[in-house]
C-alpha cells in the first residue's frame, strides 16, 4: 500500500514542511477573535477545527483593492503585484470550489494578469470538514480542486495529490508518511447541497421575495464573504506629481450604485437587487450561464444581520414555489 | 479586439479639436497612437470603445462614426460626470487613452437589402450616427434609409444641419421632432413638435422587411418597441443599443449586467427579441 496517511502527531512538521514551499497561511483567530485565513507565525495558532473564516480565501487571488495600471509620461501601464509564493493550508471543499469558479472567470481565454500571477503564486493544501448548521452541503467531500487535500479519517488525514506541485509536497514529506492503517474506514462523501436554479423562481410570485426586501438592509456583507463574489468597480486617481493610478476594488451589487447609469438607475429597489443577487448566484451569467456559483459555504446566511436564507426560497427538500395555487 | 498586451490597457491617443453641438455636448476628434489602429479600424457600428481621460477614468463611448482613412475617430460626449467634466476641459493635444473596440454592433451583413428605420431620441444619435453614415456610404447595399430624431428642443438637436444636408443629396429620409419649439429662424430645416412615438404612429413603411435601430433614453425603448412591433416590425429586428456602465469592457466586472447577459460583451445592441424575458433590461 501507498504511503499517504499522516497521523495527527506529524502535523507540526508537516506545517514545517508545507513552509519551504512558500510563506504558510492558515486560519487562525486575528486579534479581533475573528476567525481569518492568515500568516501562521506558530503552529499551535492553526484552527483546524474551524468551521469558516469570515473572508473567503478569494482575498488571495482579488486583493479588496489593487492597482491595474498607473500612467505615467503618457501612456498606461500594467501594475505588477509580484506576490510572494503562499501555501494556504486548511482551505475547505467549498472554499476550494471557489476559487475554481473564480479561475473560471480570470483565467479563461484571456487570463487576467494580476489574477494569472497570484494565482501561480498560490499553493492551495485542502482539508474536509464537518459541516454545521449554515453550511449548505450535505456532508463534507474530498476535493482535487487543490494542489493537495487532506481527508481527515481515524487518528490523522488521508492524502491525495492532484498537481506536481501538490506531488512534491508529498515527496517531501515522505518520512512523515506511513501507510493508511487497516483500522480506518474510507470517510462518507457529501455533496454541496446548492444545484442551479431555474431562472423563472426570480420573478415568480413568491411572497418571501417581498419578505425578504423588506429586512434587507443592503450591507452588502453576504457579496463581501462570498468566495465567487468578485464584482468590482474600477477608479483612477491623478497623482500630484502628475499622471495618475487605476485602481480595481470590490464591488457589491446590493448597493444602490451598483445599476446606476447617468440617467438613472436600473435596479434601485432592494427587491431588485435581492431578484439580480439570486439570478447572478444561482442561475448563472454569461458566460457561464446556467452554472451556479454558490458553493454551500453558509457564509452569507451566517452574516447575514436579518436572517435572510435564500435557502427558504428554493424550498431545500421540497418543490420549489412555482407560483400562487 | 485582439489580446496580447491585454485588452484592458488602454492605448496613448490625442485629442485634435472639438465641436460644440450644444450647450453641454460636443464632437471631439481623437487620434489613437499608430499601433491603436489596427485593433480600432475592426470597429462595427453599434460597438464601443473605452474612452480614458488620464487621471480622471474611462467611460464607454460609442463612436458617432467610423474611424477614418487617417485613423481618426470622433466621439459625441455629453458633460455629464466626473471623466467627461474632464473631456470637456481638455485642450486640443491633450493626452488621452482608448481601447476597444468592445461588444456586438449591428448585424450589418443581415439589414443588408432590407429598408432601414434609425429612431433616435437625445444622445441616442450619437451611436446611430456610425450606423447611419455607414448604411449612406453603402446605400446600394440597403432598402430605403430613414431616421426619426427627437430632441427636447431645437437647440438641444445634435447634428442638425449636418443631417439636413445629408438629407438633400437624397437617399436619407429624415423626420426631426421636438418636445417644445421656441420661435426659429427662418430657413433652418423644419421639425414637427411632438414625441418620437407621435412621428412613428403616421409614418407609412415596409414593416414586413424592414429593420429598425433605436437608441435614446429607457422610456423611450419601452414605447417605441412596442409600436414597432404593432406596426409589423419582428422583435428580432427590433436592434435597441443600450446604456449601461461599463468598467472594465470585457466582460469581468459586472458592472453592466442586463439580467444573465452583460451588456459589454453581448451588447450594447441587443435585439428587443432576447431583452423580453428581462424585466429590467429596458
Amino acid at each position: 500500500m501507498e504511503r499517504i496517511f499522516l497521523y495527527n502527531r506529524q502535523l507540526n512538521a508537516f506545517l514545517e514542511t508545507l513552509r519551504l514551499f512558500g510563506e504558510l497561511h492558515a486560519p487562525a483567530l486575528n486579534d479581533s477573535g475573528v476567525m481569518a485565513f492568515s500568516p501562521l507565525a506558530e503552529s499551535s495558532d492553526l484552527r483546524l477545527d474551524y468551521s469558516r473564516t469570515q473572508i473567503p480565501p478569494k482575498k488571495y487571488l482579488i486583493p479588496f483593492r489593487e492597482e491595474i495600471l498607473h500612467y505615467t509620461g503618457g501612456t498606461y501601464r500594467q501594475g505588477h503585484p509580484h506576490p510572494p509564493v503562499i501555501v494556504l493550508f486548511g482551505v475547505h471543499p467549498c472554499d476550494l470550489d471557489g476559487i475554481a469558479y473564480l479561475d473560471l472567470v480570470f483565467m479563461g481565454e484571456a487570463p487576467d494578469p494580476a489574477y494569472a500571477e497570484r494565482r501561480a503564486k498560490l499553493i492551495l493544501v485542502g482539508v474536509s470538514c464537518e459541516p454545521d448548521d449554515f453550511c449548505f452541503c450535505s456532508g463534507s467531500r474530498p476535493s482535487s480542486s487543490c494542489d493537495l487535500f487532506l481527508t481527515a479519517c481515524g487518528d490523522g488525514f488521508l492524502l491525495s495529490a492532484s498537481s506536481a506541485k501538490g506531488e512534491a509536497i508529498a515527496s517531501a514529506a515522505s518520512d512523515l508518511l506511513v501507510e493508511p492503517p487497516s483500522t480506518i474506514t474510507s470517510p462518507a462523501t457529501g455533496a454541496c447541497g446548492v444545484t442551479a436554479q431555474d431562472p423563472q423562481l426570480r420573478f415568480s410570485g413568491n411572497p418571501l421575495w417581498e419578505r425578504f426586501a423588506d429586512t434587507c438592509v443592503s450591507c452588502g456583507a453576504c457579496s463581501v464573504c462570498c468566495p465567487t463574489c468578485y464584482c468590482f468597480d474600477v477608479r483612477e486617481y491623478p497623482a500630484l506629481s502628475g499622471g495618475g493610478t487605476r485602481l480595481r476594488e470590490w464591488d457589491n451589487c446590493l448597493f444602490v450604485t451598483h445599476g446606476e447609469v447617468a440617467g438613472g438607475n436600473f435596479r434601485e429597489g432592494r427587491l431588485d437587487r435581492l431578484r439580480y443577487r439570486f439570478l447572478h448566484k444561482y442561475c448563472g451569467f454569461t458566460p457561464l450561464q446556467g452554472m451556479t456559483s454558490c458553493v454551500g459555504c453558509g457564509r452569507c446566511k451566517a452574516v447575514c444581520p436579518v436572517d435572510i436564507d435564500l435557502r427558504e426560497l428554493f424550498g431545500e427538500g421540497e418543490e420549489p414555489y412555482r407560483g400562487a395555487p | 479586439m485582439k489580446e496580447g498586451r491585454g485588452a484592458h490597457i488602454p492605448f496613448a491617443a490625442t485629442l485634435l479639436e472639438r465641436r460644440d453641438l450644444s450647450e453641454d455636448t460636443a464632437l471631439f476628434r481623437i487620434l489613437p497612437e499608430a499601433s491603436a489602429l489596427e485593433p480600432l479600424s475592426a470597429f462595427i457600428p453599434g460597438q464601443f470603445v473605452q474612452l480614458s481621460v488620464p487621471g480622471g477614468g474611462e467611460v464607454p463611448i460609442s463612436p458617432a462614426d467610423l474611424p477614418s482613412a487617417d485613423g481618426t475617430l470622433e466621439l459625441c460626449v455629453r458633460r455629464v460626470g466626473h471623466v467627461t467634466e474632464l473631456l470637456h476641459q481638455a485642450k486640443a493635444g491633450a493626452p488621452l487613452g482608448i481601447r476597444g473596440p468592445f461588444g456586438t454592433g449591428f448585424p450589418l451583413k443581415e439589414m443588408e437589402g432590407r429598408p432601414v428605420l434609425l429612431l433616435a431620441g437625445g444622445l441616442g444619435i450619437a451611436p446611430l450616427r456610425s450606423l447611419l453614415m455607414h448604411l449612406l456610404r453603402n446605400q446600394a447595399r440597403f432598402g430605403e434609409i430613414t431616421l426619426m430624431y427627437g430632441a427636447r428642443q431645437p437647440k438641444l438637436m445634435l447634428f442638425r444641419e449636418e443631417l439636413a444636408a445629408l438629407a438633400a443629396k437624397g437617399g436619407l429620409r429624415l423626420y426631426l421632432t421636438v418636445d417644445f419649439a421656441p420661435e426659429e429662424p427662418a430657413g433652418t430645416y423644419s421639425c414637427a413638435v411632438g414625441l418620437l412615438p407621435d412621428l412613428l404612429k403616421g409614418y407609412r413603411f415596409d414593416a414586413e422587411n424592414s429593420y429598425a435601430a433605436v437608441c435614446g433614453p429607457p422610456p423611450l425603448y419601452r414605447c417605441l418597441t412596442a409600436d414597432l412591433e404593432r406596426a409589423g416590425v419582428g422583435a428580432s429586428r427590433i436592434l435597441l443599443s443600450l446604456e449601461r456602465r461599463m468598467r472594465c469592457g470585457i466582460g469581468r466586472c459586472c458592472h453592466c449586467a442586463v439580467g444573465q447577459k452583460l451588456c459589454c460583451v453581448d451588447g450594447p445592441v441587443f435585439r428587443a427579441s432576447d431583452l423580453k424575458p428581462i424585466p429590467e433590461a429596458l
